[in-house]
């Protein structure tokens, strides 16, 4: 008699918090941990989309529920953490994907203001490490390791004119790296993801398509990612199949960061303006 | 030194003791091309004897005999060699011979390099052969034929430096076999750092971006060509004086612990989305 092996993918009896989950790429990624199995707890501030995020779930069969958070308060990631552990009774995956672009545009460097900086730095950065410092508690005190997972931005890996964002999400890229060295022996990993260009839903009409299809020429592929395009690369690192598998960076970028040199066809970036 | 303007008068630089190169003895392969004559040119100005080996007995004879009289012009001593990079055994008994008129090796340059930009489907297997040769096979060569001679100094020691370019680890198409070449020049350095430091031996790449010696790589009917300088941040192709004294620091005695690491003389270039 043949028995299936256990799938590495498999997310059956695991518990997952997703922050900014309420729409986009983080919305994506909650349903793709549910469809794995996973209990997954939906964080963001807005009130209905989590709602949203956790109807469509369950519709499919799934387990969640939305907890409305602001992740720029480390208190209030606590206390996420702690109503994850409520409902589920333990918790074994954090993804920390909320953030976002924000702050002022086309900036003098020397012009760049405290509070659009700070506000930045909080969104992305601090939001992070507050989750990445929950989660591991949490992780410790059960003591059967965790995963982490981070979410950066490829515009962190070059020079960019948004400047603030970029920055904060360098600070990310260097927390994953840190957070797993120091986070090891505890058996949890804490990798990330780095996206490019992603769109975060389908097009409203055909004037944002066409928009969409003129900024995908630059890409290599020649198209901008999909929304829906990172939820395999997050049960990839949530699961099992990556366990030996820490401190990394995952680019989904479509070839973006690769080539970046093209005298023809692309046009540099920082002529065309920045983007996130 | 600011990002933009005019390239650097490298006589007007201010010159403290560890760029001086006095007394040593340097060995620039492909001092025709226009990185090699400023590195070339760099070196006489910091002091140091040089050996002038060009890739081809032609015209390559020529440009690097007139680089010997403007040297000699500078106070500088130096004698032109043809030393044929295709194959390992010209390049050793080349180097061999220099170090003896010379005394020794203590600096090693290769600036050998040989653009192709073809779709794969159309690259021959000649064409492969070739540009791994003049883009690879070359700096192989030289670093062990050069390391080789450093080993006999008396202290042991020396540097070597690779000439590269950044396509070596960035995607272009129409580039596969020249930034592959590139990439492997580059790993050479990463590789050889580890395996030559018992013997004194530095080894560290210089990746170059697009340079003003470069123009001929664009195909001047296609109306995107001129842009290619656009994707440097000062907005100008780089000029071989902007290579020459990350050449002279790293041949000086202030990055003696300085190994394994290629730089990017670029503008930027890698560095911008
Ligand atoms: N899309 C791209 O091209 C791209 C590229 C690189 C990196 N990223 C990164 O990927 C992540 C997801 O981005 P996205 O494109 O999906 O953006 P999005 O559609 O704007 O979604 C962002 C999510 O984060 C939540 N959020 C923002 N600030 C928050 C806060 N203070 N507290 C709690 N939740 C907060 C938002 O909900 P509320 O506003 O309701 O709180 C929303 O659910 C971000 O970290 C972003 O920086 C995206």
């Amino acid at each position: 008699m043949v028995l299936d092996p256990p799938s590495p993918f498999d997310m059956d009896g695991k518990v997952a918090i997703v922050t900014g989950s309420g729409r986009g790429l983080g919305k994506a990624m909650a349903k793709a941990l549910a469809a794995a199995g996973a209990q997954v707890v939906c964080a963001a501030r807005t009130p209905e989309q989590i709602e949203q995020t956790v109807a469509e779930i369950t519709s499919d069969g799934g387990t969640a529920i939305a907890v409305p958070t602001d992740v720029t308060s480390s208190a209030a990631v606590d206390a996420l953490v702690a109503r994850a552990v409520e409902a589920y009774g333990r918790l074994d995956v954090m993804i920390a994907n909320a953030g976002g672009g924000g702050g002022p545009q086309n900036l003098e460097f020397w012009e760049y203001p405290d509070d659009a900086f700070e506000s930045v730095v909080a969104t992305n950065l601090k939001s992070a490490f507050y989750s990445d410092r929950a989660a591991a508690r949490q992780f410790v005190a059960q003591g059967e390791g965790g995963v982490i997972v981070n979410v950066a931005s490829g515009t962190a890996l070059r020079g960019n004119q948004q400047f603030a964002y970029p920055t904060a999400k360098g600070g990310v890229i260097s927390l994953t790296k840190s957070a797993a060295t120091m986070l090891a022996k505890h058996d949890i990993r804490v990798n990330a993801i780095v996206p490019g260009y992603i769109n975060q839903r389908p097009p409203r009409d055909e004037q944002e398509a066409e928009v969409r299809r003129n900024r995908g020429v630059r890409v290599p592929v020649r198209r901008l990612g999909d929304w829906w395009e990172l939820g395999p690369l997050a049960l990839y690192l949530a699961s099992d199949a990556s366990r030996y598998v820490t401190g990394e960076l995952f680019i989904i970028d479509g070839g973006g960061l690769a080539g970046g040199l093209a005298p023809v066809t692309f046009a540099p970036a920082h002529e065309i303006g920045a983007a996130s | 030194m600011t990002t933009s303007g005019t390239p650097v008068d490298l006589a007007a630089l201010p010159g403290p003791a560890h760029l001086r190169l006095d007394g040593k003895r340097a060995l620039i392969v492909a001092a025709e091309s226009p990185v090699g004559a400023a590195i070339a040119r760099a070196y006489a100005q910091a002091g140091a004897e040089l050996a002038l080996a060009v890739l081809r007995p032609d015209e390559a004879v020529v440009s690097a005999k007139r680089l010997q009289r403007e040297l000699e012009g500078l106070g500088t001593r130096s004698t032109v060699y043809v030393m044929d990079v295709v194959l390992g055994k010209n390049v050793q008994v080349t180097t061999r011979q220099i170090a003896k008129e010379l005394g020794g090796v203590d600096i090693a340059v290769c600036a050998s390099d040989l653009f192709l930009g073809k779709p794969i489907g159309r690259t021959s297997d000649s064409e492969l052969q070739q540009v791994m040769a003049y883009n690879f096979n070359a700096h192989f060569f030289v670093a062990r034929s050069a390391s080789d001679e450093m080993r006999r100094n008396d202290p042991a020691g020396g540097r070597i430096i690779l000439l590269s370019h950044v396509l070596g680890e960035r995607g272009l198409s129409n580039t596969a076999a020249y930034g592959a070449a590139h990439g492997a020049t580059q790993q050479l350095v990463r590789s050889l750092s580890q395996e030559l430091a018992p013997q004194g031996v530095t080894i560290n790449g210089i990746s170059t971006g697009w340079m003003d010696w470069m123009q001929d790589r664009l195909d001047e009917r296609n109306d995107d060509a001129g842009r290619a300088v656009r994707f440097t941040l000062p907005r100008r192709a780089g000029s071989p004086e902007d290579v020459a004294p990350m050449a002279v620091w790293l041949a000086g005695s202030g990055a003696g612990n300085v190994t394994g690491q290629v730089f990017h003389v670029d503008g930027g270039l890698t560095q911008h989305l």
